[in-house]
């Protein structure tokens, strides 16, 4: 293997994680914003559970960002294509991702109800949609998207908004994310409060779970039935990134599932995270939060690990002109960006995860109702 | 307690040299700015202090 | 090639332009209040008096409601590259989205997971690691606008990246002469001390307010001798590196500077006036109403008495060769990505430095196809395509005009204000404090100003000489552009109206009534660093 390569793959694995950690981060807090009304059954036991993502939700968002700044980067043909394709869904998750920091620093500042009930409908939006339309792209992506590019690149949409939403598959994907984040948004509620939203929470985290489980295994007999794409010539791992020419791609039914049945030992990953999903729900009901919330992460970075060797080396296939498909080898970036990347990364990540730690070794305990009220400076 | 303060402002000194060699070589502007602001903060502080200083010598309401 | 809408891309633009005018409201408050915070802080951590801690809080609360919506449009922009702009993000994404991922590693992620704790640690934290937490929250939000602003100029003044015709894109080559870019070192010292500046009028403005009132005085009389010395240092700065910005554009974007300055015809200097009144007319190409001051524009553009200036009239004469020679790189472009023959790629190498202006002419060429022009079409598509070459030269000449005019005020204002403060004699000038009380959202214009001046002036590139405005956007339907445009138009009169409630909310009732002192009863003494140290 040249040394491009490797590179190529170690960006998508990369981006791997960081779907991960966007799923299991962000989907916590966006978790809490979408329980926020149910667990709080007046003001202060909100802004409790508030105040428990409070000090940490921006910089997991950040991971969000980072997540879009790193796509661009790494793979900007993947980054510009898939955005476009995605318009009136994206301009919607762009709409309630900007409304979550808006309403986390506006809510408390006035003490009118209507204000914050208003506020609190903010949160169950902006939590709830990004985290289905995060697990309906996966769906959509995995059933191939209508584009091509001209000679010069330019790229033409040949599909409809509305398909990419009255997806049925794509509809199982994101309330499967949905769930998912029901979970680990309880989980941490769990972890940091006390009676009643510990019980509540507890109860709506346990179903977020299963259903998960639920939605996850049904999805894997759809795809087994659905059609997949297979590099049939060209597309060389080691190829110069041009997205417009190179490769001959074809529909197969059932090709999402040719590397599992290649490599059997690969099934341990759905299964484990199946797994995860049952056992999660019976560790919260053991009151083990902080055990379940790991066990909720490692259902995340099995879902998205079962998708990643599914796919690979498909990052967005096109189903109008499968030739010009998307992969790890033909839309990244050059080696000189991906190298320089690398090394950025290795110099700052260690430092990120050193003061995020610390972020939170500061700002550890218990939040407690009473202090939240009187204190002026949360939210 | 001394010792890690001592090492600490060691690092920080040679970080600093470093950056004022390479950074004030190639890029004049980026290294301006750094003085610059450290010493817009120290003067507008300064400014702060004197007036501690002035209502002391002089107490009188006026502001 | 299919064509391109242009009521699209002019869509496309509307809302570029719209959101990140919008999201520029927010950003330069928070380059400037951080710092500013940190130097109340720094008193309060030296000096150990509860005032300055007072000042920090209360002027942490103004800039956390602002803080907000910073971060939130600014997901926005992070989003419309791809979701608009398409082929420019495949085209230069390669070299573009570098600085962009480097300012979430670096910057961004820094500055967001601090903002947590310098709100939320005051009690957790000794006061020198509180003080370390603001100033690391100073230093990531400008090393954020460091990054955008590398980014940035890299499409004003490209610099390493070359076009591969195997990619079909520009591919990075050196991310040194990327970040050490001249434009992106000038523009981002002269942004983020115009930040400074938008700062320090507002925490001025509402000092002066509070002094107006006879309210807070100790608090207000200080934070404003600290905002009125921050403002005058900064608007020098940024008045000095509004000079040096002006050279570059000078040197690398002719069509741009001659926009700014409104000169259609090539300067005679040195008696060339500068121009302080003028209506330019972009369809008669000249200016009406002309009102100038003689030997000025010579020196200080070009910083000599002898240097002309080319008109644009003259540039756009210069453009014609280059544009027909754009055409016929495109053209061995297409044929060698057909064929792969060393010939073609010969033919395309001799023309590949005018390839832009190849793509220029395509909205000009029949089908909008520059490979397919009849021989006999040629000089009618290269003599359409040449005003094309020059951007809206009213909105740049005054859109400059309104910035340079602005911060002459702010340097007047500021100065008697630092003047005025020092002798201790606000009080005595209530017209001084009226007028800095209205002047508070000028500097937030001029910035805009600024921007409008910068990237209209750009015009017609995205990428400046290599990839044209009317190719880089999405190609979508206009259904979608107006479904995204009504949808931005609600949400942020939302924000606008929530922001500017809470902002005049929480102004009016000012730092005691938020609290601080309710808890701080004693305004008078703690162990400071410099009894500290004294022990």
């Amino acid at each position: 293997m040249d040394s491009y390569t490797i590179l190529k793959f170690f960006w998508a694995a990369i981006l791997g994680i960081l779907f991960m950690g966007l799923g299991i981060m962000v989907g916590m807090d966006m978790g809490v914003g979408t329980l926020l009304r149910f667990v709080g059954r007046n003001d202060g036991e909100r802004r409790t559970a508030l105040n428990i993502i409070g000090p940490h939700w921006d910089g997991n968002q950040v991971w969000f960002i980072l997540g879009g700044g790193a796509i661009f980067a790494a793979f900007p043909t993947l980054y510009a294509t898939s955005f476009s394709v995605f318009y009136v869904v994206m301009i919607l998750l762009l709409f309630s991702m900007i409304l979550r920091p808006v309403a986390f620093e506006y809510r408390s500042k006035v003490e009118s109800s209507r204000w914050r009930a208003s506020w609190d409908w903010a949160f169950l939006i902006s939590g709830a949609f990004p985290m289905f339309v995060y697990g309906a792209a996966f769906g959509n992506v995995m059933e191939g998207v209508g584009y091509h590019f001209s000679w010069t690149g330019q790229y033409y949409q040949d599909e409809s908004f509305l398909s990419y939403l009255l997806n049925p598959f794509a509809i199982l994907c994101g309330l499967m994310s949905v769930a998912l984040s029901v979970y680990q948004g309880g989980a941490m509620l769990m972890l940091r409060a006390e009676e009643p939203i510990y019980g509540r929470a507890q109860r709506y985290a346990v179903w977020g779970g299963w259903t998960a489980a639920v939605l996850f295994a049904l999805g894997g007999v759809w795809i087994s039935r659905m059609s997949g794409y297979v590099l049939v010539s060209g597309g060389a791992s080691g190829m110069a990134p041009d997205p417009i020419r190179g490769q001959h791609v074809a529909r197969v039914a059932g090709g999402w599932l040719a590397h599992f049945s290649a490599h059997p030992a690969l099934w341990i990953v759905p299964l484990g995270g199946l797994a995860c999903m049952i056992v999660g729900p019976l560790v919260l009901r053991a009151n083990r939060p902080a055990l379940g919330w790991w066990i909720g992460a490692g259902s995340w970075i099995a879902t998205i690990k079962t998708v990643g060797i599914a796919m690979f080396p498909f990052l967005m296939p096109s189903s109008t002109t499968p030739d010009q498909s998307l992969t790890i080898w033909n839309s990244c970036a050059s080696a000189y960006g991906l190298t320089c990347m690398l090394v950025l990364a290795a110099i700052f990540v260690p430092i990120i995860l050193s003061y995020t730690s610390w972020c939170y070794y500061v700002m550890r305990g218990k939040v407690r109702t009473a202090d939240i009220v009187n204190d002026t400076h949360s939210y | 307690m001394r010792l890690p303060t001592l090492l600490g402002l060691a690092l920080t000194l040679v970080v600093a040299l470093l950056f004022a060699v390479f950074v004030g070589d190639q890029g004049p502007w980026y290294f301006a700015w750094v003085i610059g602001t450290v010493m817009i903060v120290l003067i507008s502080g300064a400014g702060a202090v004197l007036m501690d200083a002035q209502n002391e010598q002089n107490p009188s309401e006026e502001v | 090639m299919e064509p391109i809408s242009s009521e699209v891309v002019d869509l496309s633009r509307l809302q570029f332009a719209v959101t990140a005018l919008y999201h520029f409201m927010f950003v330069p408050l928070t380059l400037g209040l951080t710092f500013m915070l940190a130097a109340m802080e720094t008193v309060y951590v030296v000096t150990g008096r509860k005032i300055y801690k007072d000042m920090a809080q209360f002027w942490g609360k103004l800039f956390g409601i602002n803080f907000a919506l910073g971060v939130a449009t600014g997901i926005t922009m992070e989003f419309e590259f791809g979701t608009n702009w398409s082929m420019y993000s495949r085209f230069f994404g390669d070299m573009f989205g570098t600085p962009l991922a480097i300012e979430g590693l670096m910057a961004f992620f820094m500055e967001s997971t601090f903002v947590g704790l310098m709100f939320f640690g005051w009690d957790r934290l000794s006061k020198p690691a509180h003080l370390a937490v603001t100033y690391l929250v100073a230093l990531g939000s400008n090393l954020s606008a460091l990054w955008i602003l590398v980014a940035n100029a890299s499409m004003n003044v490209p610099q390493g990246t070359h076009f591969d015709p195997e990619t079909m894109r520009m591919q990075f080559d050196s991310i040194v002469q990327v970040i050490f870019n001249p434009d992106a070192q000038a523009k981002f010292v002269h942004t983020s001390v115009a930040g400074y500046v938008c700062a320090s009028m507002l925490v001025m403005g509402i000092s002066a307010f509070y002094i107006l009132r006879g309210r807070h005085k100790a608090f207000a009389a200080r934070s404003f001798r600290m905002a009125a010395l921050f403002g005058i240092i900064s608007t020098v700065a940024v008045i000095t590196l509004g000079d040096v910005l002006g050279r570059l554009v000078y040197e690398h974007q002719p069509t741009k500077l001659a926009a700014m300055e409104g000169v259609w015809r090539t300067t005679k200097p040195p008696y060339e006036p500068w121009l302080a009144f003028a209506i330019p007319d972009d369809a008669k190409q000249e200016n009406d109403l002309e009102i100038g001051i003689p030997f000025v524009l010579t020196p200080l553009v070009t910083h000599s008495f002898t240097a002309p200036i080319t008109g644009m009239k003259e540039l756009e004469d210069q453009a014609g060769p280059r544009i027909s020679s754009g055409i016929a790189a495109l053209t061995a472009l297409k044929a060698w990505r057909a064929s792969g023959s060393a010939s073609d790629l010969a033919a395309f190498n001799a023309h590949k430095a005018d390839m832009g202006y190849g793509f220029l002419a395509a909205r000009h060429a029949p089908g909008q196809d520059v490979t397919a022009i009849p021989a006999g079409q040629l000089d009618t598509v290269v003599n359409e395509t040449k005003p094309d070459i020059l951007p809206n030269v009213f909105v740049t000449f005054w859109a400059f005009r309104i910035m340079v005019f602005l911060s002459l005020w702010f340097f007047a204002v500021f100065a008697f204000g630092s003047y005025v403060s020092l002798k201790n004699r606000l009080e005595r000038n209530p017209l001084l404090l009226k007028l800095c009380l209205w002047s508070i959202p000028l500097p937030i214009l001029a910035t805009e100003f600024g921007w409008i001046t910068a990237e209209a002036g750009r015009q017609p590139w995205t990428v400046f000489d290599l990839l044209p405005t009317y190719l880089s956007a999405s190609t979508h339907s206009v259904g979608y552009m107006l479904f995204s445009l009504a949808g931005f138009a609600l949400i942020y009169s939302i924000f606008i109206a929530a922001e500017l409630y809470l902002m005049f909310k929480f102004a009016r009732l000012g730092p005691e009534e938020h609290g601080a002192h309710a808890r701080h009863d004693d305004p008078g003494h703690e162990d400071g660093l410099v009894v500290a140290l004294g022990e």
